[in-house]
């Protein structure tokens, strides 16, 4: 696998946990008594975190609400960096 | 206020250059129905409906602007290496004279975006029926470009956002119901 599509792919594990949260998100603004979606929805927001870190210790912060790896300050990471999302 | 994300809501990818799919795409970048016309929509609507749906309109209205990303990221994969003589067969001449290869909100007639595809009339359940009626259309436009498109991989992004209008509508159905409900218990009480 090119790196390319190595950050693509690890990036795609991320973005999958976060549509998860996305979707339980509006199913319980409309839903706020289901407790089993809500345990679901609170679930679903660990493992997207546990997903993002892994990908921003290698690749460095999706949003600068994440302090930066020194991992990923050992390779010299910039916010203002590309790839862009529209340019992966 | 909005942080922003480095990634995209899902994956886009293209094939291969094709301006001409991008102008047919143009529908839901800046068209009546299209993705900047739902964001505004629901993100101005949200200060005057009840509590208990604000959460709903504000999250839609995010997640709309992360379709629009999507959009975009479309249209400029798809146009970024055409000659201008692509996009001039592509019926793209005259964006192409005004805009060079930026992106503009425009639908695919090439008419640019005005407020006055979207409505806030300040009650609720319209409101809420014209959202409704909005996520169809989207979902309709989705499927009309998906049906003209030879674009595997792009098909897959369309596809993907034709469910969230779905998605979108039923929440928006769900909403009317929860509104109705508070309404009735005031009168009991």
């Amino acid at each position: 696998m090119s790196a390319a599509a190595e950050q693509r792919a690890m990036l795609k594990e991320v973005q999958q946990a976060d549509f998860v949260v996305v979707e339980l998100t509006l199913y319980t603004n409309t839903h706020s008594n289901d407790e089993e979606a809500l345990e679901q929805w609170r679930l679903a927001i660990k493992e997207a975190a546990r997903a993002r870190k892994a990908y921003e210790k290698r690749y460095g912060p999706l949003s600068l609400l994440s302090v930066p790896s020194e991992q990923a300050i050992e390779m010299g990471w910039r916010w203002n960096q590309p790839p862009w999302p529209w340019q992966m | 206020m909005w942080v922003y994300e480095k990634k995209l809501l899902y994956p886009v990818e293209v094939s291969e250059c094709n301006p001409k799919l991008a102008k047919y795409i143009a529908e839901q970048y800046g068209g009546a129905d299209g993705e900047l016309a739902a964001a505004l929509r629901y993100m101005n609507q949200r200060y005057t409906v009840p509590d208990k749906v604000i959460g709903l309109l504000n999250d839609v209205a995010t997640e709309e602007f992360s379709h629009l990303e999507m959009l975009a990221t479309m249209i400029y994969k798809l146009t970024k290496d055409a000659t201008p003589q692509q996009l001039e067969e592509a019926g793209l001449g005259a964006h192409f004279v005004n805009h060079g290869h930026a992106l503009f909100y425009e639908n695919a007639g090439g008419v640019p975006f005005t407020a006055t595809y979207i409505q806030a009339k300040g009650d609720p359940i319209a409101d809420l029926y014209e959202d409704i009626a909005a996520e169809e259309k989207a979902r309709a436009t989705y499927q009309w470009i998906i049906d003209i498109s030879d674009d595997p991989l792009i098909n897959d992004s369309l596809k993907f956002l034709r469910e969230r209008e779905n998605v979108h509508s039923q929440r928006f159905r769900e909403a009317v119901e929860v509104l109705k409900e508070e309404r009735d218990r005031k009168k009991i009480f």
